[in-house]
């Protein structure tokens, strides 16, 4: 049971990495909590439903096909909303407000559009035009669990991890191996600084709040796997989840989120498999537990000092 | 004279006034709440849904025959949404009763969103039309404020699930029970019902896995790989429609076969669940079978077949599904209905004595209405099925158990 827990801990950690990320991104830039992110998160998930149901597609072409669409979304919106807020005295305080609003709108929009109802997706379709690559690295029949450490798993998970990774991956060279990458952690690091040093930081805030939602998105598509469905009303939880893996790891630092959500991921199932009643209580006690022992987070070298 | 006599013929009249009919209102005043999102949302929908068909259908005839006036009332549905959350509830069911003064308070779907409004109904002395809130503690001799309408009480609602276990279940090889359930009023309770069932009976059976998650728990595989290592011969699931989803998905996913499983909402919510789990996730499931598939005697209302045409004309996006929810919402209509109809006054506890006075009398779509003395449902109950493949991949319902209603013989271990 021990290592059953650590294994799917670590595949749901790594999700969760994947559904943090880009929340951080966003609160590093440009020091807004976004409390829209799960929601962004949950369209993603329509957008893999429709993909679903409507082109009869494997649910992985709405990865790049969210990802895009939300990195537009993202730019549009920022364009409309942040340079005010950032205009404002209290940029912070403000965007709690802010972006609370958006979330409701867009909990009801989607609603009025889709009713209340739970949605999913057929797990077998998930990563179908990758069956033949799964069945020659972890065994098993085409639509059937993977094979880890001689215990079954949902292939959904094993899919989600591995195309988490992959976009942790992709974040670190943006972050590490671009120009672009190199001016989003010198705003990150002193936005005035940079603002000083001829930066343009609004393109750089622009295109990392286009990518922190392109990346809720990408986590969305993934949501129905892994939750088993999801309603308009979906985000809110979300929200609250990603919350809590970002601060773990270091509120301000992408990157810190990835050790977030594998921390994340492992203490619930840990707590599932031990004393499954109080498994929902997890996030709230590690947010506390961390901001007691180490408000900085695990990672919390790079934090930002707001 | 003339002065004595018109006084006479004055208090006369004044006297007499009592035993007339009064002055009848514009409308007759319902409130509700339902919620429009969040996690009740998909239980909460169908049954409001139901509810304001009646309303536009009572009132495109003219009102509702209401006895207390001798004629009939528009009805108004004042109705707010509560977002499946509780603290919105119990502010929006107080505000029914002192700022909107409803003459009728039905409560919002499920033990849940139900709980708020019992202990609110009761302060303010008010009958509380209980639509689908199962919870045990709900109901009990000291408050005359609350009657189930639509779902039997939790705590006989799982009888016929353990005594098939106790019962047929050793002659199957079912010795070994596991039970996992959703740490809320309606699953908590129905899960201490099944402990007590089964311990009562005697059986050689023993529950080897006995968990509670809390209701908000979508992913089960970390549990439902600990429950196989129990190697239970019959697994019990108790939990609300998205429970049930993630569940019977995450047991197909992670290529478990559990040789007996029971779930709820494969019965209640066929339709959302074969959306969402599929046919293949569904078939051989136990689950209570629900109105729908059993043809109940009715002496008021529409039988099931035109009902489900009115919805299915009604509501024809497919957003709201039809399944047990929209039936308890009609059925909670037709009790109110009946209770106008032999109310004398629309005093609470007369409404109360006019809800009791239905009791065996009432047979809706949804079987015979029967309460017991604290207001507790137990007369609609719900026997143990089996969602079986028809000859052409479809599911149909078999029941199973109580062996006078069944219609076929369990699967068993499922294939």
């Amino acid at each position: 049971m021990l290592v059953y827990a650590l294994v799917a801990g670590l595949l749901f950690g790594l999700y969760f990495s994947l559904v943090g990320i880009g929340l951080n991104l966003v609160f590093g830039v440009m020091r807004i909590v976004n409390l829209a992110h799960g929601d962004f998160l949950m369209l993603g998930a329509f957008i893999a439903v429709g993909v679903s149901a409507l082109a009869a597609l494997d649910p992985l072409f709405a990865v790049p096909l969210a990802f895009v669409v939300f990195v537009l979304v993202g730019l549009v919106l920022y364009r409309l909303l942040v340079p005010r807020l950032q205009g404002s005295v209290n940029p912070e305080m403000l965007s709690i407000i802010l972006f609370f609003g958006l979330s409701q709108v867009i909990e009801a929009l989607t609603t009025i559009a889709f009713g209340t109802s739970e949605r999913s997706i057929d797990s077998s379709e998930l990563g179908a035009i990758l069956a033949p690559l799964r069945t020659a690295l972890f065994g098993g029949d085409a639509d059937g669990p993977v094979e880890l450490f001689g215990q079954s798993f949902p292939a959904s998970w094993a899919i989600s991890a591995t195309v988490s990774v992959i976009a942790i991956g992709l974040v670190y060279v943006y972050l590490y191996r671009t120009r672009l990458g190199t001016l989003t952690r010198a705003v990150m690091s002193r936005r005035d600084e940079a603002f000083a040093t001829g930066i343009n930081v609004d393109r750089v805030s622009a295109a990392a709040f286009g990518i922190g939602l392109g990346l809720a998105a990408v986590a969305g598509v993934f949501a129905p796997f892994m939750f088993g469905s999801v309603t308009p009303a979906f985000g809110e939880d979300a929200t609250v989840t990603s919350f809590a893996v970002v601060v773990l790891g270091s509120l301000g630092n992408p990157l810190g989120t990835a050790l977030g959500g594998v921390v994340y991921g492992i203490s619930y199932m840990l707590v599932q498999t031990y004393l499954s009643s109080w498994a929902d209580l997890l996030p709230y006690v590690l947010l506390i537990l961390i901001l007691l022992l180490r408000p900085s987070g695990l990672l919390g070298r790079r934090v930002r000092v707001a | 004279m003339i002065g004595r006599m018109a006084a006479a013929f004055a208090a006369g009249l004044m006297l007499a006034t009592p035993v007339l009919a009064a002055d009848p209102p514009a409308e007759i005043k319902i409130g509700t709440l339902y919620a429009s999102s969040g996690r009740y949302a998909s239980i909460s929908m169908p049954v409001h849904s139901a509810l304001k068909l009646w309303v536009e259908q009572k009132n495109a005839e003219g009102g509702v025959y209401v006895k207390a006036f001798d004629k009939k009332v528009p009805i108004k549905l004042v109705a707010y949404d509560d977002q499946s959350n509780t603290a919105t509830a119990s502010t929006l069911y107080n505000q029914l009763i002192t700022q909107d003064k409803v003459d009728l308070l039905v409560a919002d779907s499920g033990s849940v969103l139900t709980a708020p409004a019992v202990a609110i109904a009761r302060d303010h002395k008010m009958f509380l039309f209980d639509q689908t809130g199962t919870g045990a503690s709900f109901f009990s001799k000291d408050n005359p404020y609350i009657a189930l309408m639509a779902d039997p009480v939790s705590t006989i609602w799982p009888k016929p699930v353990a005594d098939f276990l106790t019962h047929d279940g050793p002659a199957l090889g079912i010795k070994k029970i596991a039970l996992l359930y959703s740490t809320n009023e309606f699953t908590g309770t129905q899960a201490n019902a099944v402990r007590k069932f089964i311990k009562e009976s005697g059986a050689p059976v023993e529950i080897v896995y006995d968990q509670g998650v809390p209701t908000e728990t979508t992913n089960y595989t970390v549990i439902i790989n600990n429950i196989r290592a129990k190697k239970p011969d019959a697994v019990i699931h108790l939990g609300y429609a998205p429970n049930d989803i993630a569940f019977l998905r995450n047991v197909n996913e992670v290529g478990v076969k559990f040789k007996w499983m029971f779930s709820i909402y494969a019965g209640l919510e066929t339709e959302l669940l074969e959306k969402n789990v599929g046919v293949k996730g569904l078939q051989y499931v136990y689950t209570y079978v629900p109105p729908s598939e059993l043809d109940y005697p009715v002496n008021f209302g529409m039988k099931m077949p035109e009902f489900r045409a009115l919805w299915n004309k009604t509501f024809p996006d497919g957003k709201v599904e039809f399944g047990f929810n929209a039936v308890a919402g009609y059925t909670t209509a037709l009790v109110i209905e009946k209770t106008l109809s032999v109310a004398t006054s629309l005093d609470q506890m007369e409404l109360r004595r006019a809800v009791f006075s239905l009791s065996g009398q009432l047979k809706t779509l949804d079987g015979t209405f029967a309460l017991d003395e604290t207001g507790g449902q137990i007369g609609e109950l719900t026997p143990l099925g089996q969602l079986v493949p028809n000859e052409h991949g479809h599911l149909k319902f078999v029941a199973v158990y109580p062996h006078e209603v069944a219609t076929g013989k369990p699967v068993y271990p499922r294939p």
